[in-house]
């Protein structure tokens, strides 16, 4: 809206993910092996073990050229990414938590230094001086994850911020302390994975086997913690908005469920790294690292979807609209825009009235200003595919974007502008698959219900269109003919009374089996 | 119909302190980048050069291994010292940088995929260049192509993000991130301006080395001196033609502000002028005497003046370019005291204790 929108031909979403899912998964091995650097050292030279301490050497070297270049680079490489995906969001964190940003940035360049000294010091300094600056470092390392992570989580719970716009009530917000807790894990449990990949290497097979057992003792304890801290970061998400991840919303009950099996893949993977492991082979510790991205990785996902239609909770919208209008806000309020138009108010269309002509046009900037900071027209969550597989035509899609923001657990945001405004957008969606008019005369109660009723309800009993459902056939078909007057914000969808019937029917059949399976 | 009304609007949260704080800190930091990042970029250079100019000076090999390997460090140095002018010019001049950045957004984030295969290739030649030199080199060349690329795509944003009555035409265009500033008239001089400074930096840095070995290796120190020593001077002189440039492309009223509408712009320049002058004859004296102390102190004090005082021109120049967009009246300023306090405590704690790691690593003691 107030920036350009940035063409990502194959969508930005999916860049960002690239990006930060790559940084987040060594990042966070930047915290925990930096103490399992430090441990590891005290260990071996207690033990007077020389052999320990030289692969340490290397791991340090690895360790460095993995955190320090790709870790920093792709750190800053999120900046980057999201000051072009979304500006807007991007410019608010940045103004509301400046001093955390800047905090972070010493702790930062301490953590840097501190790591190329314990790196090239190897060679050079003494045993326990050498130990303090691993201690600076790993210090250092976490106290940055100790102010990124107030920043991250007030994205999804602002908490108090949103009435008192206080720093120090967005910074310490309801998840902060188990997110934190349960990145901590994470970086643990990284650790103990990393360190598995240059042990693989190692000719001797004792001292291989003794990394890996030292890696798991790092690994699994810390995987079993994991899901304590999860619990209790659950908790303290707002209910309502938990249940995208329980089945309201696909993409984050997918990456739920995804985030469970991987994290259980990656507890099983390092269990089994103990049954041989003086022949663990870096196929397999490879293997091992990429289950944990998955699973890691899954985890973000989950915390990004729930937190949709917002990019920040309750105050802006991740198309960069704000949900209340405020001081300096540009006019870029859903309510100011209703009234005023998208066309008017976005600073970066060109076409500003709408014509005769330029329906599909103007339709397809407002697509850009208003959809794209997730969507893209046929590739990343294209809505493309969307349209073929719920066979909307354009009638519908003007029904369906009335009611954007009931869909999958109120996960979309309101469409913002004029009536007429809409109507472009339909004209421009409708555009992308010209609708041939239904030749099954017969049609499918379930495809019915997917196709035009799976956007808000679920088939589940105790979900309005099951539990409401009239008992009488032809009161129910007569019923469903208005759906807005039945309920005012239901879109107007006009079914066939052919679909009405087949949709009742498949409701009735669906209702009388859960009936039996309650009744057995 | 794309006058001003495409710059966006500020952000609505107030300032959490003062203007002229994060003016200052801006211009600080900044400051330190650019200082690490010529060090970075001039040596690599000056390296590269010294293992192409064996002829009559048999230390090439070994000069080009011992600035290579100190490279990875000052690459560090470089991003990590860059990323807090980044927070500040976000801070205040957002909506002029986001939106220049997004129109030439594929460029802009490549800088992230070349940075980080500079960045390896600097650690392979540093790791493993003396027992493979013949690739060393290559990669050495490719590694310092590419920051100069980097350096020619942060030149075309931010020459971009100055000039807001150029954006809609390209945006309108293509919206795809696949764009230059290319129609920009200061485009080359600025960036030959930044890039040629780059080398008479690195060539003071290869003068602190060479007095660092002044004592116990008197032959290559002085094959080190030499080198960056005339470097530096060759450069500077260079920055008389492609500063005036520079100057002479701006547009003609921005150019009056360095040429009497502006006492402080115009007072720097002509710092910056007799500064370099200064510089210049100081360096000649020192290679002909072979008096380094005169090169590493009275050489870098001046530059270190110098180069301070360009950072802040190069504020000015902003400012003159964003004066019918920008206004720094416009600013609700909400002073968040506590972090920000917490901050300058940190800020100034950090620095100091960043002293005590390199003190006790050894860094300013002789060995």
């Amino acid at each position: 809206m107030n920036y350009p929108v940035w063409d990502v031909a194959f969508g930005a979403g999916l860049l960002m993910a690239l990006v930060a899912g790559l940084h987040v998964f060594i990042s966070h091995f930047a915290v925990g092996g930096g103490l399992f650097l430090v441990l590891t050292e005290r260990k071996a030279r207690r033990n007077n073990d020389s052999k320990l301490l030289a692969w340490l050497k290397s791991h340090t070297r690895f360790f460095v050229l993995l955190t320090v270049v790709f870790g920093a680079v792709s750190g800053v490489g999120i900046w980057f990414t999201i000051g072009l995906i979304s500006p807007t969001a991007t410019s608010n964190l940045i103004h509301i938590f400046v001093w955390g940003w800047a905090i972070e940035w010493v702790f930062f360049f301490l953590e840097i230094t501190a790591a190329l000294l314990y790196l090239y010091g190897w060679e050079k300094l003494e045993p326990s001086l050498h130990e303090w600056f691993g201690w600076v470092y790993f210090v250092a390392a976490f106290a940055s994850m100790v102010v990124i992570n107030g920043i991250i989580t007030f994205m999804l719970t602002p908490g108090n911020w949103i009435a008192n716009h206080q720093f120090w009530s967005g910074f310490f917000n309801p998840t902060y302390l188990p997110s934190l807790l349960f990145r901590f894990c994470i970086s643990l449990a990284l650790a103990g994975i990393y360190a598995l990949i240059t042990a693989s290497v190692q000719r001797d097979a004792e001292l291989k086997a003794r990394i890996v057992r030292w890696g798991a003792l790092w690994t699994v304890p810390s995987l079993l913690l994991l899901p304590v801290f999860a619990w209790w970061y659950i908790r303290a998400i707002p209910h309502d908005l938990w249940l995208s991840a329980r089945g309201a919303m696909p993409t984050g009950t997918h990456f739920a469920l995804l985030a469970c099996l991987l994290l259980g893949g990656t507890f099983l993977l390092a269990l089994i790294s103990l049954i041989r492991p003086t022949r663990l082979h870096l196929a397999f510790s490879l293997l091992l690292a990429v289950v944990a991205f998955g699973a890691m990785d899954s985890f973000e996902f989950v915390r990004e979807s729930v937190r949709k239609p917002f990019v920040i909770e309750n105050y802006l919208y991740a198309n960069s609209v704000y949900a209340a209008s405020m001081p300096g806000d540009g006019g870029f309020t859903v309510d100011n825009i209703n009234s005023a138009g998208v066309l008017k108010t976005a600073r970066w269309v060109e076409n500003r009235e709408l014509t005769g002509n330029n329906q599909v046009a103007a339709g397809r900037e407002i697509f850009r200003v208003e959809c794209q900071s997730c969507h893209t027209a046929d590739s990343y969550r294209g809505i493309h595919q969307y349209i073929v597989k719920r066979q909307w035509d354009r009638d519908k899609l003007h029904a369906m974007l009335g009611v954007l923001f009931l869909m999958h657990n109120t996960v979309m945001p309101p469409f913002a502008g004029t009536d007429a405004e809409m109507n472009a957008l339909s004209a421009y969606l409708g555009s992308l698959q010209p609708m041939n008019p239904p030749a099954d005369l017969h049609p499918d109660g379930k495809a019915v219900f997917d196709q035009n009723c799976s956007m808000c309800h679920q088939a589940r009993a105790d979900d309005h269109l099951f539990s409401n459902m009239p008992k009488d056939p032809q009161t129910a078909i007569a019923t469903l003919n208005s759906l807005p007057a039945m309920f005012p914000l239901m879109p107007d969808l006009k079914l066939s009374e052919d679909e009405r019937r087949a949709l009742v029917q498949w409701v009735y059949s669906q209702n009388s089996a859960t009936a039996a399976q309650g009744g057995n | 119909m794309f006058g001003p009304s495409m710059v966006p609007t500020p952000d609505p949260n107030p300032l959490p302190a003062p203007f002229w704080v994060f003016k200052l800190l801006l211009v600080v930091t900044f400051y330190l980048h650019i200082l690490a990042m010529n060090f970075m970029l001039g040596g690599a250079a000056l390296a590269l050069l010294a293992r192409w100019r064996q002829k009559g000076n048999r230390f090439g090999t070994r000069i080009f291994f011992d600035v290579a390997k100190k490279v990875p460090v000052l690459m560090a140095a470089t991003i990590s010292l860059g990323i807090a002018p980044l927070l500040f010019v976000q801070v205040l001049y957002g909506q002029f940088f986001y939106t220049s950045s997004i129109l030439v957004a594929w460029p802009w984030f490549l800088v992230l995929v070349f940075l980080i295969a500079a960045y390896y290739g600097f650690y392979f030649v540093s790791y493993r260049g003396e027992r493979r030199p013949r690739s060393a080199g290559r990669v050495m060349l490719f590694s310092t192509a590419l920051v100069l690329i980097i350096g020619f795509i942060y030149t075309n944003n931010l020459t971009l993000s100055q000039v807001p009555a150029n954006w809609a035409q390209k945006y309108f265009s293509s919206t795809s991130g696949w764009n230059l500033n290319l129609s920009e008239p200061t485009l080359v001089p600025r960036y030959l301006h930044f890039m040629t400074a780059a080398v008479a930096v690195g060539g003071l840095y290869l003068v602190l080395i060479a007095w660092t070995k002044w004592k116990q290796d008197k032959d290559y120190a002085r094959a080190i001196f030499q080198l960056g020593g005339k470097a530096f001077l060759y450069a500077t002189m260079a920055q008389f033609v492609i500063g005036f440039w520079f100057l002479f492309s701006l547009p003609r009223a921005l150019r009056m502000v360095f040429m009497g509408a502006d006492p402080l712009a115009t007072g720097l320049l002509c710092f910056g002028i007799v500064g370099a002058l200064a510089s210049i004859f100081m360096m000649s004296a020192a290679l002909k005497k072979g008096n380094i102390r005169l090169a590493a102190l009275g050489v870098t004090g001046i530059t270190a003046l110098v180069v301070l005082g360009m950072s802040v021109m190069r504020e000015l120049l902003r400012m003159a370019y964003l004066k019918p967009y920008y206004n720094p009246q416009q600013f609700a300023v909400q002073t968040q005291w506590s972090p920000f306090l917490l901050f300058l405590a940190l800020f100034v704690a950090g620095g100091a204790f960043w002293f005590v790691l390199l003190k006790r690593y050894g860094i300013f003691s002789r060995r």
